[in-house]
């Protein structure tokens, strides 16, 4: 057991730091910073087919249109013209092929946004189309695939397949998911001295929004500012699709030295940006009568889109999360990235963990319906255990398993038991009507897969009045880090968070910061402010020794106090007295994740610093004439660790929760044959509304402390609670497997729409 | 006629000289006003960042109503009282919805909140008690990313707590006067910005000749249809009739037989009526777009657009309404049956408009209404039907099915209808009459169902309408 020895540090929930400006509308996002006078506004105009030679270009009528005052195309990029993250391939403009319908080719600058928009409008671009590649299946057929395949394995799946007792094999997909963060993407360049460039971008990585449009330019980072004080929502779709339009923006700014402003309208984002990957996986499994697996193999396809983008880093973190909590002897998996004529797919949410989990609850569910056992047993029958079968297929030790302890806990407190015989109860006397329940766990890996990623930087100055100026690489994006890295420099400086001012996250301040991703935001910022303080205090206290020659052992700062062994200071008159001193009150502060190493090329060794934890219960009623289903209940358990901020973690929760419900019931992204995406307004891509949240919403945190040394012992909820949802969609499938008596198993693919729900309904109702 | 656009605005009148008809309300208070709390999340309709409220007047009582600042034009918002998220603090204090998104953490990333809280606010002026589906239902319209809405529905919860007068209160008689300051003048009005024309007569008589001196203008109604062809389309409309301001297209009235319902009368104002004759037309109505489109999307622009996926129209089809237009001073019925020709086309000629709609009330029928989509709030169906049956010791003396979403327009289901009449009630002759509804139709393929799906589930409302008919309850998974 996990000893619950640490009391918390933080006892006020305190509300987002920007809660008050939220609901007065005085918050600023980058929109809405006060435009310089002679600001001028961009548009981008894009491809119309997804594979094709451009074979004439005319923009005589753009030019001449109302308003325009300047064109850029590829030949205006002075430097390296992609704003591909760690591999190139996606150009900012492309010389003379397209690859995907929505590839931005050219951009017009002109006095309004209206203008500039109408404008793009009236190119006049003729193609020499190529037949695209559009789907997984076409992709893997002629091996259209952005690196060689994958394969990773342990142990020997072959023999245990043969010798196991029982034998399933299958396939399934689960769908993309577009980000639909409220805020759309934007950017607003403004060109200063020396050429330099201040970049307002709403974007979760300032540092390589610098570094790309400094390779663009040819100029040298320092000359360029990113600054971003919040975004309206990222979810993973401003981690690097935010580049694009930076770039285009400020290479408007740059050539023209003026001030430009890039807003991209609703469905031009939707159309020109990569969403989340969709996966296809076929699998084969061998397991015993109980259902414990003994080995499987499987398949793994994404459709990563023209580039690579982040699709590497996506798919190992499927390939990490292929486990969920279960214990896999012998396992082999083929990864296949397959390349299509698409918006390249990017991170989201989870970043390929939701999809890899996917995939092997599925599996158990099939299992269980199988053995016709109820999948809550299968599923435990699989965990891994304290101390044996705790090893992971990449071979990391679980040193910190608690999905038992959460399991238990929550199928008690949500009396799962009962209501499960209440529904088969409701299921025997209703035809028409069905319900469903479903618990699923969830083990999420916290740390960036890529090491180097694994570090923060900030600065904290001490100003001699006794305010505190922070400034760290987080992006405020609605997680709240501001608010809980502001609460962690409060706490340690023993200071009300009135006297922090909470800043702009800036890459003047704080240089090379990693992407605000991973859910390690607070983890990696919050270390890294606890280091600056660290510092300055040890400024003083060299200070204080010196002058009252006392101990700075055990020195506590609290409630606007200094208190060493044998002497009190105010605070203020501390600071004050340091700085006539001669005291150096400002510091950077570093911090790296210990403990993590990975050896990439036999995929081994420990990726994650720990894991989150949870588990949820779902339950659903479903129409079987017509598919239309209702989520009704949902209890959740999940482990925030011994959380900073707990309104902020069940905000997190919950939040997380909805949107992973949507991507797997009814988001659905479509695209023609051709490769037009069809769904990119809000009234063809439905995100969830408000009736779409179940009136039954429980949720609580489990108690416990992170056995590694995060910040309070605290853990992450950004990306863990999303895949909480995958009850939903196993509590639709299993009021779907009623219909058939719990005979059949259902054949269902996420998301599953009322549309797969009745295909899925008609199939067994065919074999009945 | 006046050139001039007046409205209410933090207790002033604010008058516009000939604006651009064209210039959309959200724009207009981002860039003129300088107000930067309201959002474009879209433009067209379907976020609601862009949310705020209309004051309206009505018997002598101002309607706080919702819209959608992005599609609305500015001259649409004479002789109203414009409210925005930056109006509703006081001096010293935070409106009470305000204070209660706090306290429940009801903002993240803070993007959609400036929407909630007008959504909420409006609620707030409309109702006394505020329940957990009231609650639902108002911020339906309002997407957020971030919240998963439960600490939103929490912070509407807590409204039940606060006392009332806030601070619109207070300034209700100034607002109500000069409102009808604006009224009084009674004057139509007629912008020409650079040649783009914007018309708002007050009577139908002035309406003719503003249309025979300009036969090639558009008429204008709630513009949730028409106003995506500036933010989308990018296009101009170069000359506009807005027919919000004829009283006498704006009306519900009700003989002993009939409903008679203007052409320009709000959707809302339809729900709330027609619930205690056909309460799943008002069902449906709840689940059309939003409030922030309802308030203000016409009846008359729903026959208007002919839109095959149109919600009201297979209902309308359903219960035989009767269609009145005018042109010139020729008035003439139109039976819906015949009224739609073709994909977003009517019997219409051209200058003819649509003046009122009447609807039988045929109590001795029974009525049902479907509407499948994929999401339940604000989604636009894969299948609409309605359905009306007269039945006599369980023979089908006449039944009417209507489906939208199923061919180019919205259809009657003539064939299976045939079949269907002087037969048994009964669940076989029902299964029967299903393959007679593939001669009826051949839906297509889109983003939002198949062709495939689509037949089913018209084939399977159709037994649905049987089951409930028989069972005597509705079988339903929304309450
Ligand atoms: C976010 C959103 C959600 C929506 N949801 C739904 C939905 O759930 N169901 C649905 O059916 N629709 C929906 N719509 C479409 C739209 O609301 C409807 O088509 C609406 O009924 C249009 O009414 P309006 O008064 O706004 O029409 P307008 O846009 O003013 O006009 C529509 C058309 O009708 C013509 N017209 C208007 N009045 C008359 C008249 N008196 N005589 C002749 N022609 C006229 C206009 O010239 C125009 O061509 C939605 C739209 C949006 C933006
Ligand atoms: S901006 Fe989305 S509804 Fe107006
Ligand atoms: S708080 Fe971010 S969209 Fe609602």
């Amino acid at each position: 057991m996990i000893k619950n020895n640490i009391e918390s540090l933080f006892t006020e929930n305190l509300p987002h730091d920007s809660a008050q400006k939220h609901v007065n509308g005085k918050a600023r996002y980058t929109d809405d910073i006060l435009e310089p006078n002679n600001i001028f506004y961009a548009a981008i105009g894009w491809s119309k087919k997804s594979n094709a030679i451009i074979d004439k270009i005319n923009l005589d009528d753009v030019i001449k249109s109302e308003g325009v005052i300047d064109i850029v195309t590829y030949k205006d990029i002075p430097g390296r013209n992609d704003v591909g993250p760690v591999f190139d391939g996606d150009p900012i403009f492309p010389k003379n092929k397209v690859e995907y319908f929505g590839q931005p080719i050219f951009a017009v600058l002109a006095t309004t946004n209206e203008l500039a928009r109408k404008a793009v409008l009236k190119a006049k671009i003729s193609y020499i189309e190529k037949k695209p590649i559009i789907t997984i299946q076409e992709a893997h057929k002629i091996k259209s695939y952005i690196f060689k395949p994958k394969q990773i394995h342990r142990g020997s799946p072959n023999i245990a397949l043969r010798d196991a007792k029982n034998y399933l094999r299958g396939n399934f997909s689960t769908g993309s998911q577009e980000h639909f963060y409220l805020e759309g993407q934007i950017c607003m360049t403004i060109p200063q001295e020396d050429n330099d460039l201040i970049v307002y971008s709403s974007t979760q990585h300032p540092s390589e929004t610098q570094q790309i449009i400094s390779k663009m330019l040819k100029i040298k980072n320092s000359s360029i500012a990113v600054k971003v004080r919040r975004i309206g929502g990222g979810f993973g779709g401003k981690e690097t699709q935010s580049f694009i339009f930076a770039a285009i923006c400020t290479l408007l700014a740059n050539k023209t030295k003026l001030p430009v402003k890039l807003k991209i309208d609703r469905d031009d984002d939707i159309i020109i940006t990569g969403k989340r990957h969709d996966f296809f996986s076929e699998y084969e499994v061998g397991f015993n009568n109980n259902g414990q697996i003994k080995g499987l193999k499987i398949n793994l396809y994404s459709r990563c889109g023209i580039s690579a983008d982040l699709s590497a880093a996506i798919n190992d973190r499927a390939l990490f999360h292929i486990d969920n909590a279960y214990y896999i002897p012998n396992i082999l998996v083929n990864n296949y990235y397959c390349k299509t004529n698409t918006a390249s797919n990017t991170a989201f949410r989870g970043f390929g963990g939701p999809q890899g989990m996917m995939v092997i609850e599925n599996i158990i569910d099939n299992i269980a319906r199988y053995l016709k056992k109820d999948p809550t047993t299968i599923r435990k029958n699989n965990f891994y255990k304290k101390n044996t079968n705790n090893i992971t297929h990449y071979n990391m030790k679980i040193e910190d398993n608690i999905i038992n302890e959460i399991f238990e806990e929550l199928i008690t407190s949500s009396r799962y038991i009962n209501r499960n015989k209440q529904i088969r109860d409701f299921n025997d006397k209703n035809n028409l009507i069905k319900k469903g329940i479903a618990i699923t766990p969830v083990k999420f890996g916290i740390s960036f897969t890529k090491n180097y990623l694994n570090q923060a930087g900030s600065l904290v100055h001490i100003y001699n009045d006794g305010s505190v100026y922070l400034n760290h690489g987080g992006i405020e994006m609605g997680q709240g880090t501001l608010t809980k890295i502001a609460q962690i420099a409060s706490n340690e400086l023993g200071i009300s968070i009135n006297k922090i001012k909470i800043s702009e996250t800036n890459t003047s301040k704080v240089p090379n910061t990693s992407a605000s991703a991973a859910s390690s935001t607070t983890d990696l910022n919050g270390a890294a402010v606890l280091n600056a303080i660290e510092k300055i205090k040890n400024n003083i206290n060299h200070y204080v020794r010196s002058k009252y020659k006392i101990s700075i052992d055990k020195v506590k700062y609290r409630n606007n106090k200094v208190i060493y062994r044998n002497k009190i200071f105010n605070f203020n008159d501390l600071i004050m007295e340091s700085y006539l001193n001669r005291v150096s009150l400002s510091s950077t502060g570093f911090y790296k994740t210990p403990k993590i190493n990975f050896d990439d090329k036999n995929f081994e060794g420990r990726p994650f610093y720990y894991f989150a934890y949870g588990a949820a219960v779902s339950e659903v009623i479903i129409d079987t004439l017509t598919g239309e289903n209702k989520l009704t209940q949902v209890d959740i358990l999940h482990d925030a660790g011994n959380p900073i901020n707990e309104n902020i973690e069940i905000g997190q929760i919950e939040g997380g929760f909805i949107q992973g419900m949507g991507w797997l019931t009814f988001e659905e992204v479509k695209w023609s044959e051709k490769g037009n995406i069809l769904t990119h307004s809000p009234s063809t891509y439905k995100i969830p509304a408000s009736n779409d949240t179940p009136t039954k919403f429980n949720v609580k945190l489990f108690k416990g402390n992170n056995i590694e040394k995060v910040i309070n012992r605290s853990k992450t909820t950004g990306e863990p609670p999303l895949m909480l949802s995958m009850s939903v969609f196993f509590a639709i499938k299993d009021a779907i497997a009623s219909v058939g008596d719990y005979k059949i198993i259902p054949k269902i693919n996420a998301p599953a729409t009322p549309e797969e729900i009745l295909s899925s309904i008609n199939i067994i109702k065919k074999n009945l | 006629m006046s050139s001039k656009i007046k409205f209410v605005y933090n207790n002033n009148i604010i008058e516009l000289e000939n604006i651009d008809p064209n210039e959309t309300l959200l724009n207009f208070i981002r860039n003129n006003l300088k107000k930067t709390g309201t959002k474009e999340g879209c433009a067209e309709g379907g976020c609601g960042a862009c949310t705020v409220v209309l004051g309206t007047l009505k018997n002598n009582k101002i309607l706080y109503q919702v819209v959608n600042s992005c599609i609305i034009f500015v001259p649409m918002i004479h002789g109203k009282q414009l409210i925005i998220v930056e109006d509703l603090e006081s001096k010293k204090d935070l409106h009470p919805v305000q204070k209660a998104m706090i306290k429940h953490n009801g903002s993240q990333c803070g993007f959609c909140t400036p929407g909630f809280v007008m959504s909420l606010f409006s609620m707030y002026k409309n109702n006394n008690n505020y329940t957990e589906k009231i609650i639902k239902d108002s911020i339906s319209g309002n997407l957020c990313r971030c919240t998963g809405y439960k600490p939103i529905i929490n912070a509407g919860k807590e409204l039940n707590n606060y006392f009332k007068p806030d601070k619109f209160e207070i300034n209700k008689k100034i607002d109500i006067e000069l409102i009808k300051k604006i009224q009084n003048e009674k004057k139509p009005i007629k912008i020409n910005y650079n040649n783009k024309l914007y018309f708002s007569p007050l009577s139908i008589k002035e309406l003719l000749l503003i249309i025979k001196n300009n036969p090639n203008a558009k008429l204008i109604n709630g513009g949730t249809d028409l106003a995506l062809t500036v933010t989308k389309s990018r296009k101009d409309l170069n000359s506009l009739i807005y027919l919000g301001n004829i009283k006498e297209l704006n009306y519900i009235k009700e003989n002993q037989n009939n409903i008679e319902i203007g052409s320009s009368t709000p959707l809302i104002e339809i729900e709330k009526f027609i619930s205690k004759y056909y309460s799943d037309f008002s069902e449906i109505l709840k689940r059309y777009g939003s409030y922030q489109i309802r308030n203000i999307a016409t009846i008359g622009g729903n026959l208007g657009t002919a839109s095959p996926i149109g919600d009201t129209l297979p209902i309308l089809l359903s219960l035989n309404a009767l269609i009145i237009t005018q042109k010139n001073n020729i008035s003439r019925k139109i039976l819906i049956k015949d009224f739609f020709t073709g994909y977003r086309k009517t019997k219409l000629k051209k200058n003819e408009f649509i003046k009122a709609i009447i609807i039988p009330k045929n109590k001795s029928y029974i009525f049902r209404a479907y509407k499948i989509s994929k999401r339940y709030d604000d989604d636009i169906s894969s299948v609409c039907m309605g359905i009306n049956l007269n039945l006599e010791r369980n023979i089908i003396r006449n039944i009417i099915i209507a489906y939208g979403g199923m061919s180019e327009k919205p259809k009657r289901a003539t064939n299976c209808e045939k079949y269907l009449n002087n037969k048994n009630f009964d669940k076989e002759t029902i299964i029967k009459s299903q393959k007679e509804l593939l001669k009826d139709f051949n839906p297509i393929n889109d983003m939002r169902a198949s062709s495939e799906y689509r037949k089913n589930i018209a084939k399977n409302l159709l037994l649905k309408f049987f089951f409930e008919i028989k069972k005597n309850k509705n079988i339903r998974i929304y309450d």
